[in-house]
């Protein structure tokens, strides 16, 4: 059995049919995991100024950007192992770098207030096993998790919920549009305005407070009945919530007190977000967006979107992501100005326009490791299919002795 | 032969309000080839309620060209496949949404992603491609 890589599930029932050390086929996998288990169609070579090179130049290359730059960004990890993760942490400290991820616009102000303890939180397991009554809020985890609800959530049995879905769970979806996990969540969707979190949340918390709330008072009263009555409950929190309260987070807090039955779930996507965020946080107290002047200092404009729009970046690595694909547009121009390191299985968007490109192993088929788990479990990772690509630990280790 | 007026008329322009979601079928194209027809097809797309395809004069297949201060593409109309009631239009994370995404984040890092506001109109140009998004910054 292996790990998927497709999401921060970390599924670990895959079989893969491997012939003439070439994967033929993924069980058990979702979509979006087997396509990525499988692999992309076009691999990245290893290349300086978008002329084929080897990899001794190119990260002799990658080393020297590195050490003309006066503040050198490392960015993505998340697609990578946490050994790798360690590395680049280790790199970023020696070179005084500044060092983000995608969780810095994505899941991180979430992961951050657990990692704080501020939110009660458990294993995905526990779910399995003993929750009753589950919500899926600003969350699609039927396309962004696509095995949630099958193999945690909802439709399994678990200890203490033999009869699976069909009588000791319910599922409430509250989201802009009905999506399919919406869907699947019949008669418990709520629907909210674009935005319309917190106003929900405020009349929710009225609502559990025994007073009849002005928004919405018939639904809010039946949904509080549910939430109170609850033995085991999970709030899913997908990024369609984060970003409806990243101003005021400290309202998901203030519900959560409300429901002591509950604990806060994070839907994370890529598969070891998570993990990054974790030995990030092991290692200088913050989950993103820090700058390394001996030790760790967050702040706000370390964070990409900020850097890039206030050019004060000067070089770029990027691991295992795609900023061209995934920022806005209107900051591109930026990250195209500057020399820019690209460290990748495939090619992307980003390599199109990388000073120096550097082939990597895909981790979890190529390579092995660790990662966690949206839920803070660790989980191995183990190699698949014998290659010579580099892993991104490799090559962080590489640079780290050559800058 | 009669002159088509309808030639020189501007499209008429309305208001939208765009919130962008994830697609395990576009997900899985990107994994396989981002670069690929399927990908771009799966991801240069608006989809609009049916109330809002009739008042917009709209229908399945059109193109429209949507722009804002940040940035204008050309994608291809699609009705919600759910009963929407309409007021806010769809749109698949990709970089054609990305082109419309502000970069104002009053300083903390997090832009928009899920509430763009645009125009939209009916449009005669292709589909907006990945060349043209991304390729301007190739050197």
């Amino acid at each position: 059995m292996f790990t998927c890589t497709g999401c921060a599930l970390l599924c670990e029932d895959i079989e893969a049919i491997v012939e003439n050390n070439r994967i033929k086929e993924i069980r058990n996998a979702c979509r979006r995991g087997a396509a990525r288990m499988k692999g992309c169609m076009n691999r990245l070579v290893p290349s300086i100024a978008q002329k084929p090179a080897d990899i001794e130049s190119s990260i002799k290359k990658a080393a020297q950007i590195l050490r003309n730059a006066k503040s050198p960004m490392l960015f993505g990890f998340d697609n990578s192992t946490s050994e790798a993760q360690i590395k680049g942490i280790q790199l970023a400290r020696k070179i005084n770098a500044i060092i983000d991820d995608t969780s810095s616009f994505c899941q991180g102000i979430l992961i951050e207030n657990i990692l704080h303890k501020k939110l009660r939180t458990c294993s995905l397991d526990d779910i399995r096993n003993k929750a009753d009554v589950l919500v899926y809020w600003g969350s699609d985890a039927q396309d962004s998790q696509p095995r949630h609800l099958s193999r945690f959530s909802y439709f399994p049995r678990g200890e203490s919920r033999q009869r699976g879905y069909e009588e000791d769970r319910l599922a409430i979806a509250i989201d802009v549009r009905e999506s399919n996990t919406a869907k699947i969540c019949k008669g418990h969707f709520y629907r909210i305005p674009l935005k319309g979190d917190r106003e929900f949340i405020l009349a929710l918390m009225e609502a559990l407070s025994g007073k009849a709330p002005a928004y919405d008072t018939k639904n809010m009263l039946g949904l509080a009945s549910i939430l109170k009555k609850a033995q085991f409950g999970g709030i899913f929190v997908g990024i369609g919530l984060t970003y409806s309260i990243k101003n005021d987070f400290e309202i998901l807090t203030a519900l959560a007190d409300m429901l002591p039955k509950f604990n806060i779930m994070p839907m994370v996507g890529h598969y070891n977000m998570r993990g990054f965020n974790e030995v990030l946080f092991k290692e200088t107290g913050f989950v993103n967006r820090v700058r390394f002047e001996g030790n760790g200092v967050q702040d706000n404009k370390y964070a990409i979107i900020e850097a890039l729009k206030n050019k004060s970046i000067d070089a770029l690595v990027v691991v295992g992501s795609d900023p061209v694909l995934s920022l806005p547009r209107i900051v591109i121009p930026h990250l195209a100005s500057i020399p820019v390191v690209c460290i990748d299985p495939c090619q992307t968007f980003t390599s199109g326009i990388a000073t120096v490109n550097i082939p990597s192993a895909a981790s979890g088929v190529e390579s092995s490791g660790s990662a966690v788990r949206m839920d803070g479990k660790v989980i191995g990772l183990k190699k698949i299919l014998e290659n010579n690509y580099l892993s991104d630990e490799d090559i962080m280790k590489r640079l780290m002795e050559a800058v | 032969m009669g002159i088509d007026i309808g030639k020189f008329l501007k499209n008429p322009e309305f208001e939208i309000l765009i919130t962008t979601y994830r697609d395990i079928f576009q997900v899985e194209a990107l994994e396989k080839d981002r670069f690929g027809e399927e990908y771009m097809k799966l991801s240069a797309v608006i989809s609009l309620s049916k109330n809002d395809l009739q008042k917009m004069g709209f229908k399945p297949g059109d193109r429209v060209k949507l722009s804002n201060n940040y940035g204008s593409v050309v994608v291809e109309v699609k009705e919600s496949k759910k009963n929407e009631p309409g007021g806010l239009a769809f749109m698949i994370n990709s970089p054609w949404a990305n082109s419309l995404i502000s970069d104002e984040t009053d300083g903390k890092g997090i832009p928009e992603f899920k509430h763009v506001k645009a125009k939209i109109s009916l449009s005669k140009e292709q589909i907006t491609p990945i060349v043209v998004l991304i390729g301007t910054f190739y050197k």
